[in-house]
This record gives structure tokens, C-alpha cells and sequence, in this order.
């Protein structure tokens, strides 16, 4: 035991270093002791305790079940006393000694009998100690539970007086000032303008300002010039694809499943959308929070109203399996754990398993929210794989449209089923007239063919016949399946790229004459050419069998060939996809008998239809003889009978009416293909209205007591609504969330906007405002700023406004020794963080200083179709990434990001990411250095530099207009200049032509300006 | 150089915040104490320095042979000879409650099986070659797993959760004990697998990035061509350092101006060391270094044993070089619901050889023994059959085997039934097999933690027992 203490006090000695060093979120000797708590003595409590002394049974009137129970203890005393290892009872109990023995069914081992001791001894710590009685709501004192700082509705503080008021430009400065004139912190001087301007731009489109906008700002020494360009860049439409961005990190964006099942999210970009109009037209916040989640019931049958609940859509999910009880619970955590974080800053998660360790959220708060989500429809179905709920988007004018459509669809339809029942009438008239010549041919076939079909259809096939599996071709590009035709039947299918060919090298055993056939099932005509070393024989192959399928293989005869012993290639070939071959055989007619009668050649002889022929053979083969009279009769009005008329009609038909059909059917397939796609959204709608149980230990298996559908106990608001029942509860949780005195949602979106301005927020966990959190600094000014917030009916533009010119942001990044070793990691805003471009920003600006961003918005730039899989077990990756759109556009792929985006911390999509890691990788380095990315545009801004009129220096001048927003010192570019003179040089003697080597010195140059620190950093 | 700064970006704060009560605190109570000595304040731990581990470790590094698809315990190394008695009889108990697809009676297998070495180790003729290196190898016949799905099961195996997004086992060790070449990465794929997972199999999810898998090539791709990416452009090196030289002083010109900053020193010596690592990396890929009777060894002379010998030399190469955890994949092949026959015969004749190259190789050189060699796939099959010739998923017991790096050699731990579907008998879950990896590295599987979204989250998350029985 001694041991484990030792390591337990190095624990707490550790832990308490550590949080000293950080803001003191808890104190050190408390989450210690709360681990310890929750690692070694809770889960012995609730193996051995609390069926009998819990919420529901409290034999001998004790509880264990929190702290304050147990010091209170039963009716012979309390069961511990903290920090005294000899008085409390339940150590006596559990020690088997006395009268009393605890627990009843046997004595706890020894380990456990000194964890319980060891707990006692360190004051028996218990983290929120209303936590457990929580459990209990109707014994929860609200007030108590309450009391971490984020549960408090805010403080309400005027701005301080400060003695530097002409540093002051609005009141985030004063508490700004007020905190650094505390710490005796001095301020940085004010950035110039064009820092400002390159900051600005950056921050909020997340672009670089270009020289012409640059210049402008300069010109305008007004007071009011950093004020109109902020307005100018918060009303450009850009904004709302940087910043909406932002919020896809929140919202785990991404346009396909991720998990197992990596499926196509072809509709989830409307969402995307949303979000970006959202923000473009400052769409009040709370407004924005409440639609994705309840869009839908507060607008009614609209897209406007479920697009938006596209949030509660876009998870990742275990889409295969095969447990249906288990993924719905599974889509639902993750529904409540994501919303939890990205509007209350709350890890909800936690409490699906257990009460949470930290935070007041009980296992019955979480249950009851995850209700809400069970009575809320987002899966069609939980089969694997699993089918997640779309919703049309009905607007009139593409529906309107859709509808004249389909009408024109259908008129062409009816067209064709009406040309091809006339020619079927005609050609049925035809045929049954002559039902003699057709029995007599059929019979001569039956007769003449002896040697071939039937040898290998039934029976053994002759001695020396060659015969070859389709998939054991020696040269060919068709895709061989192994699995899906059956067990042990291989066959080619028609994934291949086309033409399709497949070649076989024959070792042919004797001379002699052969009879080529070929084992396949085609549901549709497919004939393939055959072709014997290097010659052209015929096309084989071209029946339908009546499907894909391995049961509906036949063998089919093909030519009639004079083979000589020893080597043969067969080639077989078609400029479409194959039929499904199966297999293929070289039948030797038996010396001296003469070729097969084809049926083919016959009826092409005798004027008679083919197919119709084959089906007479097939149907006298099946009856043995032709039937008389009536029989006879029947059999050739019979639907499946010999007169069967295969799909298509189009090759039996006159030639005339066959082009016309072909017109038609051309006409169809147009039409389909231009069909207007019926926009879906992916999007959620109320489901069955149900309370869901508390799952022991998360698990679906052992259930608890039902959990009424509501919201936290300790987040309770004064007269707030309650669920009705009757419906999923998601209209009540969205006004809950959203209510002005909530005190979680305005203050998490708040430092949100901050930390996107800042790199780091007031509170630097933005998902996560728990006791585990990070406590505010500032938490005066982070309630003034959420207060002002909800006051100013939820405006974002109106706080990038004041945040922004606020002298705070208006700081330069200029370093001073004092401060910083007083103040390191700048939490109290002494100087302005100098932020690295993030992924996006740093593609955009490529493509912009190229010249070839493509501003278009919206749309989708996913190739995948919808619910097909993005990475496939043919291990095809997704590249889909060729764009210059801008960054917010292109196809968020879980796990198959785009490569350049992940070197630079792009986040994982699968998580809410309310701020970015910011990573220093060589993988970045690599990128600079060898991607075609880097290489393709630093070589258009090459090409725009060396087709500029002038000289070099105007040249190298324009690219730090460009890049750094200022212009080239007479130093440097005379070294820029210097450097392309010498690596042109370099790049000759690597034997480039002149011209080439050339562009590739400035291309070179323009690489190591966007590799350096100026480009990279935002000042 | 001062490598320190190369993580710059990644936080000390984050990096305090975020080990905190877990794995690590060791190390970061010395990095405050140091500051406590009054060092600099600005001092920036290295993610990826090597670090002690948390106990002395028998291993330094890991090799996976992954088998993607689920090769079958019953054809493989499971040997049982009721299966082969009552074959097309019924299976005499129930099927699991939640099966991937419907399966038949009994079906035997259709290889002999034998015993090899002093240990008298059971293998099929499908190993013909592993098998005679049964005196190295630790089985353990009693592996099982949650899920019955290609996707879940491949999420379990490498990142230990079916349900949701979590970081790889690479990442996991490399996060715990940084790598040993910082001109290589130190978490390693070759060939991955692009679907079951994808890239989740070896990301780092919401560890740093920096010990996100790094991928050479995909399963899409012959190993010949497998490349780290980005590692090759089209700059001829020459120019390339004139390219770099220019960065470098412009850079160092501004940070003269602006002062010190951690973030931008670290990316003037990111770029040298990726400079590096274009040599390091095309070179510890270098094949053609190794003498022509070790080609053969790893089958690189045999057509079909070539690829996936190149990726086990390659393996071993890495391992030389100092890389902590490599995987090496047989992508999704050996899913015999049918052709078992053909295929398992086929699968197995790929990797055999390789194998044990592999095996015969690092032994040689000595490095076995700190270095631990797990085969598996992410399930096994069932003795029962699908249509006549091909079993189906199982998870409920399947045959893994380790070698090296601390494991007992030649012996077989665990047991399944008499006909081989469930695990009965010592049973090692997929978090047992993750807790003991780690322990053999010398991590402590409930102490190397994470905190992120207000937990503190672990490779085997509430799960793991360190099977000590198969341990030196």
C-alpha cells in the first residue's frame, strides 16, 4: 500500500506543479484526490454499496451515494469521517472484524479494503459533490451544483476607469488596459496600416489584400479609414466563406461518412452553404443556433427551415453495424455529444456511461436529452449499411420544372412501349404464320448439331476439348469476380476500363476442326468480337440469357475454326463492357463430321427470326418432341414460349421502325439524363415521441430507470418551458439553448468570435467551458462582451466590429523582453499573437497571388455520387481536389483528406474543433518544397512577374506588394535580384533551355517568398 | 541544429494541458522543474524526442503485418481435429447472438496440419516457411473482438474503438515515446489499407498531428512505387538548396527584427530537416542496398512474393533506422466467403516467405529481440462454411501471433473450442493484445492518457489487462 501512496502523493506533487503553471482550474489536490476517487473507490461504491444505500433503498437509513450522505450516515453514524482513518463506520464495516460486516456477501480484498482507507485518509475527496445528488434531481439544490463560474448568469460590470484614457478606443480596452496597468504590463505600440490592412483582410476574408486595396487605405488618412474597411470586408462575400468556415470546424463538417463505411454526403454541402449565407448576412446568432437545431419546426415544410439541421446530420457514423440498437445510440451520442460542445461548450458525452466526473451532468440530464434526439428521425434506417434521412427541397419553380419534365419523360415513354407493341404485334403475326418452318428448321437443328451444344450443356464434354476459366486470361483489363456470381464461380464482369479485352494463350492438343464456345450470362445483348491470332472471326457471345447472374449461364456456340496443334491466342473484345463470361471451350468435331448447323445460319437462310428459332430448339430440347394441336397452339401464345419476345425488341424489328425506335429510345435516355435532380438535404424530422431509459454503463443491454425528457437540473432557467411530451422535445431545447439568460450559449459564442480573431480565446478550450475547462482571465470582460452580445440581438458583424477596433486587436506583434517573461503566453493582450496562416488561407492565397482564384460560390465540387463510396476496397483514393475555387468549397473527405490541408493542421472532421491546433511539421516544409501545388502556382506568379513591363526591381517590388503588402527594400531586392541571376545560372548548367531557366529562377524565388516567415504570419 | 524548436507550434501549454494526469507528467514535472531552476520560460518540449518510457521496456519498436480481411484461425495455425471429424456435421452449440452473414455446417480444412520445432507449434501447410520459425513465435489462439464487420474491426484493432474517432496505436507510441531518426517520421504505414477506416487506421485523431501515421504509398499501389509524400518534386536539389539558403537568411534577417519567436525559429529548421529527410527517406526505402541473398530471403526474386517482401524489407529497414512503429499491410485479400482453397492457398503463399525473411533477417542482426513482430488480421473466420468452400467473419476467436521484443518464445497461449469459434480458454481481447504492446514498450496502458473534450482518453480506454503470461 505504501507503494501505491508513494506514487499517489508524487501524483498529487506533479498535478499541483502543473496546475500551478496553468490558470487554476481546479485546485491541484483535488483532482488528484477526484481521480483517485473516481479510479479506485466509486466503482467499488457502486459495486458493493449503493443497492442498498443509494438514491433508491437506504437500508439502515444510510446513503453512500455522495459525500455528504455518507458524513452524514445512517442511524448508527457516520459512515466516514474525512481525513480520520479510525472513527467512520464503513471502514470498520469493511474490515470483517466486529459485528458489523459490509459489505454482506463477503469480504472486499485487501487492495480494495486500502484504497477505501487511503480515501478516507486524504479527506475523502468527491468531485462535485452535488454531483451524485444530481442523480436525484428532486434532491438537487440548484444554487450548489451551479456554482462553477460558466453555470453563473454574468456579472454585470461597467468598463474600469483607467489612467491611459487616450489609449482606450472602446471598452474591451478598458478592461484590456485596467488588467495589464494591474500587472504593471505595457502595451504595444499600434501596428501600422499595412500591417492593419493585411491583418484585416486575412481575419476576415481570409485572404491577402491586393496592392490596389492596399494603396486605397493608405490614401485615406481619415479617422474613420480602418472603420470603412472593416465594413468593406464584412460586407464582401468572401466574409462568410472565411468565417463560415469557422463554424464548419464547430459543426464537423465534411461531404462524406468517414468510419467504416466511407459513403458519399453528396447533399450535406447545403448546409455548408447555409452557413456561409448565414453569416454573410449577419443572421442573428441565436437565430442560427436555433434552426440547426429545430429548423424544421420553427419553419415548417421549408428548406429554410431543415436545411439548417443539417448540424444535427453530418456525424460520422458506424454505418454497418450489426447491432441496430447499438448505432442508433451510437448516432445519438455523437449527436448530443457535438452539440454539447459546440453551443454550451459542454462534453455531454461523458455522461452517457456514468454520472459526469466533473461537471453536474448527470447520466439521468443526459438520458433525458438524448430523448430529444430518439423522438428526432435522422436515420431512414439502421440496416447495414445504414441509410441516413434526406428531405426534398421543394422549390416551386425546380419542382414546377421537374414536373414538365417527367410529363415529357413519360409522353416518350409511352411512345416507345407503343412503337415496340406494334412491332411486336407485327412481328408475332409474322412468326405465327409460320410455326411450320420454324418447327421443321428447329428440328433440323436438333438433329444436325450433334457434336457441339449439347456436349457441353449436358454431359461430358468430348475428348480433347479445351477448356479455359474466363478469369485465367494471360493479357486483359476486365475486372475478374470472385465473390458475387456465386461460390467458386469466377467470372469477368464489366468493371474493367473499355474497350474491354481479355486474351488467352492456347496450347490447341491435337489438329483439327474446333467449334469455339463460350459459358456467359448477359441480361442485356453484349456481343464480343472474336478474334484468333490476330484475325477476326465473328461476334459471339450476343444472346441475352435472362440475367447476370451465375444461374443464368449458358453456353453459347460461336465460330467454327481449322486449328493446327500447338500455340493459339483468342482474343476476345468490345468497344463496350463484356457480358459475364464464365468460361470458354475449344469442342473438336469428331473426325469426319461436318461442321454444326448454326442456327444462325439458318434462319438468316431461311428468313426466319433468330432468337425465335434458338427459343424453338430450347422449348423442343426441353419437350423432347413438337407438340400437336392445341398443345402446339399454346406453346406458341404461351408468354415464355418460343415466340418470346426478348428486350429490346430494337435487332428483330424492319430497319425503318428499328431507327425509329433508336430515335425515340436516344430521345428517352436524354431526357433521363437531363432530368433535374430533385435537390435533397440531408436533414432531420420528428420521429416518434419517446423517453428513453438510462443505460448502465452506456450499455442498451441493461437499462435503468427512464429518464424524462428535459434539459440539465443545473442549467434549470426561472420559468422555463418544459417538453411537451407529445412531440420530440427539440423546439424546447432549442429555446433553452438560446435563451438570453443562459448563461453558457452567449458566452461560449463570444469566445468563439474571439478566439477566431486572436488565435486563442479568453477561455482557450472554446469546446469546453467545464470544470476541466480553461477559466477565464478576463471572465469581466467576457461577460461584458456576451451581455452586449445577446443585448445587440445576437449581431456577429456587430462584435467583428468592436472587437476590431478595439486598440487591443489594433496592437502590433512587436516583441519586449519584460513583458513577455512576465506574461509569455500573452494571455492578457500585451501585443497582437502573431497568427500562421491556417490551411485554407494559405491555398487561397496561393491561388490569389497566382491569379487564378475562382471566387464562384456555392455548389458542390464533390465527384462522388450520393451514398457511393468515397474510398473504395478497389483502394481508389479520393482526388477529387482539382479546383481553383476557393478552400471552403472543396470536398471535406473523412480520412482522405487533401494532403496539403493536413500538413497544415487542417482539423479532423469527425471532431468540433473550436480552435485549430498550430503545428510545426516537416510535412509543411515538404509541401513548400516539392508539391505541385506550391510548384504550379508559384509558377503562374513567375509568369505574371516576368510579363510584367519594366525592370527586375519593379518586378520583385510588385511580388512584395503582393505577398507582404509593402514594397522591397533597396537591399533586398537587389539580392532578390541577385538570387534569380545566380540560380538561372544554376538552373543552365542543370542543362534547362534559356527561356526555362528563366522562369524557373523567378519560380524559384516566388517559392522562397511564400516559404518565408512574412508570408506565413499574419502580424 | 536545435530540434527542440521544431514542435514550437504545438504548445508547451497545449502539451501541459493536455498530458496532464496521464502519461507524460513525469517529463513535463522535470520540464517545470527545470523552469524552476529559472530556465528559459519559453522552453518548447520536443513531441517527438525520444522519451523514456515509463518503466524499462523489452521492446523498442514495433512491425505489424496487418492481414486485412480475416485470415482463418482453422486453415492457419488453430488446430482442431474435431472440425475435421465432424465436418458437414452442424456446429454442435449455438452461432453468436449478431452475425455479418449466414453461415452452414462444419467444414474441415481443407490443409494438413502439423508440428514444428522443439515447441511442437501445430501449422497448416498454407506456413510452410513461418513455420519453421515456430520456436520464435508466441500464438495466442484465443484472440477476441467486439466487431463482426471488415470497417469496425480494422477501427478496433487500430485505434482500439468501433464507435467513434480515436487515435491510432501508432500515434499512441510514438506520443509516448517519441521517435529515435528525426529525419524519418516516427510512426510509419506502408501500403495502407484506403478503405475499412482509411486513414483513421493510422491518424492521430485528436492527439497532435505530428504523430499522425505517416503513409509510404497505399494498398492501390505496387510497393515499388510506394512513396512518403511530397518527398520527391521536381526542383533539382541544387537549386533547391539555393532556394532554401534564400528562405532561410530572409527569414533570420526578420526574426532579427521581430525577436525571438519559438514559432518562427522552428520553421527555419523545419526546412532543413525536410531537407534531410529527402535523403533519409528514399534511402532507408533503398532496396537495392541490401545484398542479392537478402532480396531473396524477403522473395524479392519470386514474382509473386515480391511486393509484399519489398514492404517487409522495407520494415525492416525502417525499424534499422530508428522508426517506432511500422505497419506493413496485405490489403483486404484474405475474405475467403468463398474460394477458400484458392485463395487462402494464394494469400498465404504472397506473405509466407516474406514472413520469414523477416523474421530470419532481424534476428540475425539482432534485433529481434528489442523489436516485437505481431501478425494478424482484424478477425478470424468461422469453422462453419459459407456455400462449400469459404467461412465467414468471426471476431468471437480468432489465432494472432507475436514474436521478439520481450514476448516468450514457442509457446501458444489461449484456447478456443474444440471446433474453433469462440475463444474459451485464457481469452485475450483486442485491448488485452493493446495494453500488452504497450507494456512491452514499456508504457503503462492506464497512464499514457490524453486529454481532450474534458477526458482523459487512452488506447484501451476503460478496457485492458497486460496478458503477463506470454511475457518474458
Amino acid at each position: 500500500m505504501s507503494g501505491r501512496f508513494r506514487l499517489l502523493s508524487a501524483f498529487v506533487i506533479v498535478t499541483s506543479l502543473l496546475f500551478s503553471h496553468v490558470a487554476s482550474a481546479i485546485e491541484p489536490s483535488d483532482a488528484a484526490g477526484f481521480k483517485f476517487f473516481e479510479d479506485r473507490v466509486r466503482p467499488l461504491l457502486t459495486e458493493f454499496c449503493f443497492s442498498c444505500h443509494g438514491a433508491t433503498k437506504q437500508k439502515g437509513g444510510l446513503r453512500l451515494d455522495s459525500r455528504a450522505h455518507a458524513i452524514k450516515g445512517g442511524e448508527i453514524g457516520p459512515a466516514i469521517v474525512p481525513g480520520d482513518s479510525s472513527t467512520g463506520l464503513m471502514l470498520k464495516a469493511v474490515a470483517y472484524d466486529g459485528e458489523l460486516k459490509m459489505p454482506p456477501k463477503g469480504k472486499l480484498t485487501a487492495r480494495q479494503i486500502a484504497d477505501l482507507t487511503a480515501w478516507v485518509k486524504m479527506g475523502s475527496p468527491w468531485p462535485t459533490d452535488s454531483a451524485s445528488l444530481v442523480a436525484d434531481p428532486m434532491n438537487m439544490p440548484a444554487t450548489k451544483a451551479g456554482d462553477h463560474w460558466s453555470f453563473l448568469s454574468f456579472r454585470e460590470s461597467t468598463p474600469p476607469r483607467v489612467n491611459d484614457e487616450k489609449w482606450v478606443r472602446n471598452p474591451i480596452d478598458r478592461f484590456v488596459l485596467s488588467k495589464l496597468t494591474e500587472k504593471n504590463l505595457k502595451t504595444a505600440p499600434q501596428a501600422d496600416k499595412r500591417t492593419l490592412i493585411r491583418r484585416a483582410t486575412f481575419d476576415l476574408l481570409g485572404l491577402p489584400p491586393t496592392p490596389e486595396e492596399v494603396e486605397a487605405f493608405l490614401r485615406d488618412d481619415s479617422s474613420e479609414a480602418f472603420a470603412k474597411l472593416i465594413d468593406r470586408l464584412l460586407a464582401s462575400p468572401q466574409y462568410g466563406e472565411r468565417w463560415g468556415r469557422h463554424w464548419l470546424d464547430v459543426a464537423r463538417y465534411a461531404d462524406s461518412n468517414g468510419m467504416d463505411e466511407n459513403l458519399s454526403h453528396a447533399n450535406a454541402w447545403r448546409y455548408r452553404d447555409w452557413v456561409i449565407r448565414a453569416f454573410n448576412s449577419d443572421m442573428p446568432f441565436d437565430r442560427f443556433v436555433k434552426l440547426q437545431l429545430a429548423g424544421d419546426l420553427l419553419i415548417p415544410d421549408s428548406p429554410e427551415g431543415f436545411v439548417p439541421t443539417g448540424f444535427m446530420m453530418i456525424g460520422p457514423k458506424m454505418l454497418a453495424e450489426d447491432d441496430p440498437v447499438k448505432m442508433q445510440m451510437d448516432i445519438i451520442d455523437e449527436q448530443l455529444d457535438t452539440l454539447g460542445q459546440a453551443f454550451l461548450g459542454l462534453t455531454l458525452g461523458c455522461a452517457r456511461c456514468h454520472d459526469h466526473k466533473f461537471d453536474p451532468i448527470t447520466a439521468h440530464d443526459y438520458y433525458a436529452l438524448a430523448g430529444i434526439l430518439k423522438s428526432t428521425k435522422t436515420m431512414d434506417n439502421f440496416n447495414v449499411v445504414a441509410k441516413w434521412q434526406e428531405r426534398p427541397l421543394a422549390d416551386p419553380a425546380v419542382a414546377a420544372k421537374a414536373r414538365t419534365h417527367d410529363e415529357l419523360i413519360a409522353a416518350t415513354k409511352k411512345e416507345i412501349v407503343s412503337r415496340e407493341g406494334e412491332g411486336k404485334k407485327k412481328l408475332l403475326a409474322e412468326a405465327r404464320e409460320r410455326i411450320a418452318d420454324y418447327l421443321a428448321t428447329a428440328e433440323e437443328v436438333r438433329k444436325g448439331r450433334r457434336a457441339s451444344v449439347s456436349l457441353m450443356t449436358g454431359g461430358k464434354p468430348p475428348d480433347g476439348t479445351l477448356t479455359v476459366e474466363a478469369e485465367d486470361f494471360q493479357r486483359g483489363n476486365v475486372l475478374k469476380d470472385r465473390e458475387h456470381y456465386g461460390k467458386g464461380i469466377g467470372v469477368l464482369v464489366n468493371a474493367g476500363p473499355l474497350p474491354n479485352f481479355a486474351e488467352y494463350d492456347l496450347t490447341i492438343p491435337a489438329d483439327g476442326i474446333y467449334v469455339l464456345e463460350i459459358r456467359y450470362a448477359a441480361a442485356d445483348p453484349r456481343p464480343v468480337r472474336v478474334l484468333l491470332d490476330g484475325k477476326y472471326l465473328e461476334d459471339s457471345a450476343g444472346r441475352t440469357t435472362g440475367g447476370w447472374f451465375a444461374d443464368k449461364q449458358s453456353w453459347d456456340l460461336g465460330p467454327v475454326v481449322t486449328l493446327k496443334k500447338g500455340k493459339a491466342i483468342l482474343r476476345l473484345e468490345r468497344a463496350g463492357p463484356f457480358p459475364h463470361i464464365d468460361k470458354l471451350a475449344l469442342v473438336p468435331l469428331p473426325p469426319g463430321q461436318s461442321a454444326p448447323v448454326r442456327p444462325a445460319d439458318l434462319a438468316v437462310a431461311r428468313k426466319l427470326v433468330p432468337v425465335f428459332l434458338n427459343q424453338w430448339v430450347a422449348h423442343l430440347d426441353r419437350l423432347g418432341k413438337a407438340p400437336e394441336g392445341d398443345a402446339l397452339k399454346k406453346l406458341a401464345e404461351a408468354k415464355d414460349g418460343p415466340f418470346a419476345i426478348p428486350t429490346p425488341i430494337d435487332p428483330l424489328l424492319a430497319p425503318e421502325a428499328a431507327s425509329e425506335l433508336k430515335v425515340l429510345r436516344e430521345k428517352f435516355a436524354r431526357l433521363e439524363k437531363e432530368r433535374p435532380v430533385l435537390p435533397m438535404a440531408m436533414a432531420v424530422s420528428e420521429g416518434k415521441p419517446e423517453n428513453l431509459k438510462i443505460h448502465l454503463r452506456g450499455n442498451h443491454l441493461t437499462l435503468g430507470a427512464e429518464a424524462s425528457r428535459g434539459f440539465p437540473t443545473v442549467l434549470a432557467l426561472p420559468s422555463q418551458q418544459s417538453v411537451d411530451l407529445k412531440k420530440s422535445g427539440r423546439k424546447e431545447l432549442a429555446e433553452w439553448i438560446t435563451r438570453p439568460d443562459h448563461p453558457l450559449t452567449a458566452r461560449v459564442a463570444v469566445n468563439r468570435l474571439w478566439t477566431w480573431h486572436f488565435g486563442d480565446g479568453l477561455v482557450r478550450t472554446p469546446d469546453n467551458f467545464g470544470r476541466l475547462g480553461d477559466s477565464p482571465v478576463h471572465r469581466e470582460l467576457l461577460d461584458w462582451l456576451a451581455s452586449r452580445f445577446v443585448k445587440e440581438g445576437w449581431s456577429v458583424k456587430a462584435m467583428h466590429r468592436l472587437i476590431m477596433l478595439s486598440a487591443t486587436y489594433q496592437m502590433s506583434a512587436a516583441h519586449d523582453p519584460a513583458t513577455e517573461l512576465k506574461d509569455p503566453e500573452n494571455r492578457l493582450h500585451w501585443r497582437w499573437p502573431r497568427q500562421r496562416l491556417d490551411a485554407e488561407s494559405f491555398r487561397d492565397a496561393l491561388l490569389s497571388v497566382g491569379g487564378n482564384l475562382d471566387k464562384t460560390p456555392g455548389g458542390s465540387l464533390l465527384t462522388i455520387s450520393n451514398r457511393a463510396y468515397v474510398t473504395s476496397t478497389a483502394n481508389r483514393n479520393y482526388d477529387g481536389y482539382n479546383s481553383d475555387r476557393r478552400s471552403v468549397y472543396l470536398p471535406v473527405v473523412r480520412s482522405a483528406g487533401y494532403e496539403p490541408f493536413q500538413a497544415f493542421d487542417f482539423p479532423d472532421p469527425s471532431v468540433t474543433k473550436g480552435r485549430r491546433a498550430v503545428t510545426n511539421v516537416p510535412a509543411q516544409s515538404l509541401l513548400l518544397m516539392n508539391s505541385k501545388l506550391v510548384a504550379e502556382q508559384t509558377r503562374r506568379l513567375a509568369d505574371r512577374l516576368i510579363a510584367r513591363p519594366g525592370d527586375d526591381a519593379s518586378r520583385i517590388n510588385f511580388a512584395y506588394e503582393l505577398l507582404f503588402s509593402r514594397p522591397a527594400s533597396t537591399i533586398e531586392s537587389s539580392r532578390a535580384i541577385e538570387f534569380v541571376t545566380q540560380y538561372e545560372k544554376a538552373a543552365m548548367s542543370e542543362k534547362l533551355e534559356a527561356a526555362e531557366a528563366k522562369r524557373r529562377a523567378w519560380q524559384g524565388l516566388c517559392r522562397a517568398l511564400l516559404s518565408s516567415n512574412e508570408f506565413m504570419y499574419v502580424e | 541544429m536545435n530540434l527542440r524548436h521544431l514542435a514550437a507550434g504545438c504548445s508547451r501549454r497545449e502539451m501541459l494541458r493536455q498530458s496532464a494526469n496521464g502519461f507524460g507528467l513525469l517529463a513535463l514535472a522535470g520540464l517545470l522543474a527545470d523552469e524552476a531552476r529559472g530556465q528559459s520560460a519559453k522552453t518548447v518540449p520536443d513531441p517527438l524526442a525520444p522519451k523514456p518510457p515509463q518503466f524499462p521496456a523489452k521492446a523498442k519498436r514495433v512491425i505489424f503485418l496487418f492481414m486485412h480481411g480475416g485470415p482463418s484461425q482453422v486453415d492457419t495455425f488453430d488446430y482442431k481435429p474435431l472440425l475435421e471429424r465432424d465436418n458437414g456435421k452442424p456446429l454442435p452449440f449455438a452461432k453468436p447472438r449478431v452475425v455479418s452473414g449466414e453461415t452452414g455446417n462444419l467444414l474441415k480444412s481443407p490443409w494438413k496440419f502439423k508440428q514444428h520445432g522443439k515447441s511442437g507449434a501445430w501449422a497448416s501447410e498454407l506456413f510452410p516457411e513461418v513455420a519453421s520459425h515456430a520456436d520464435d513465435l508466441c500464438f495466442i489462439k484465443s484472440m477476441h473482438a467486439s466487431n463482426s464487420r471488415h470497417g469496425g474491426a480494422l477501427l478496433e484493432l487500430h485505434t482500439g474503438s468501433d464507435t467513434f474517432v480515436r487515435p491510432s496505436m501508432g500515434s499512441w507510441v510514438t506520443y509516448g515515446l517519441g521517435t529515435e531518426n528525426r529525419n524519418l517520421p516516427g510512426f510509419i504505414t506502408v501500403c495502407p489499407t484506403l478503405t475499412h477506416g482509411g486513414e483513421n487506421n493510422f491518424s492521430s485523431a485528436f492527439l497532435p498531428a505530428i504523430y499522425q501515421g505517416t503513409p509510404v504509398g497505399n494498398a492501390g499501389m505496387s510497393s515499388d512505387r510506394a512513396k512518403i509524400p511530397f518527398i520527391v518534386g521536381d526542383t533539382p536539389a541544387k537549386l533547391q538548396r539555393m532556394e532554401l539558403d534564400f528562405v532561410g537568411r530572409i527569414d533570420r534577417e526578420r526574426l532579427a527584427r521581430t525577436g525571438p519567436d519559438n514559432a518562427l525559429e522552428g520553421r527555419i529548421d523545419s526546412f532543413e530537416l525536410a531537407f534531410r529527410m529527402q535523403t533519409a527517406a528514399p534511402q532507408a526505402q533503398d532496396l537495392s542496398a541490401e545484398t542479392a541473398e537478402t532480396q531473396k530471403l524477403y522473395g524479392l526474386d519470386d514474382p509473386v512474393t515480391a511486393n509484399f517482401g519489398r514492404q517487409c524489407l522495407m520494415a525492416r529497414r525502417f525499424a534499422e533506422a530508428g522508426v517506432r512503429f511500422v505497419q506493413v499491410t496485405h490489403s483486404y485479400k484474405w475474405d475467403q466467403h468463398g474460394d477458400l482453397k484458392k485463395d487462402h492457398a494464394k494469400n498465404a503463399r504472397e506473405v509466407d516467405k516474406p514472413i520469414a525473411g523477416l523474421l530470419a533477417d532481424l534476428k540475425r542482426r539482432g534485433l529481434l529481440k528489442d523489436t516485437l513482430v505481431w501478425w494478424g488480421g482484424e478477425f478470424g473466420r468461422t469453422p462453419t462454411a459459407q456455400g462449400g468452400d469459404g467461412r465467414d467473419h468471426n471476431p468471437h476467436g480468432f489465432t494472432m501471433w507475436l514474436a521478439g521484443g520481450g514476448m516468450k518464445a514457442g509457446i501458444s497461449h489461449g484456447a478456443t473450442d474444440d471446433y474453433g469459434y469462440y475463444a474459451v480458454e485464457n481469452k485475450v481481447h483486442m485491448h488485452d493484445l493493446h495494453a500488452t504492446m504497450l507494456h512491452l514498450l514499456g508504457l503503462d496502458h492506464e497512464k499514457l492518457t490524453f486529454r481532450h473534450a474534458g477526458r482523459d482518453f487512452r488506447l484501451t480506454d476503460v478496457h485492458g489487462r497486460v496478458v503477463k503470461e506470454i511475457i518474458v
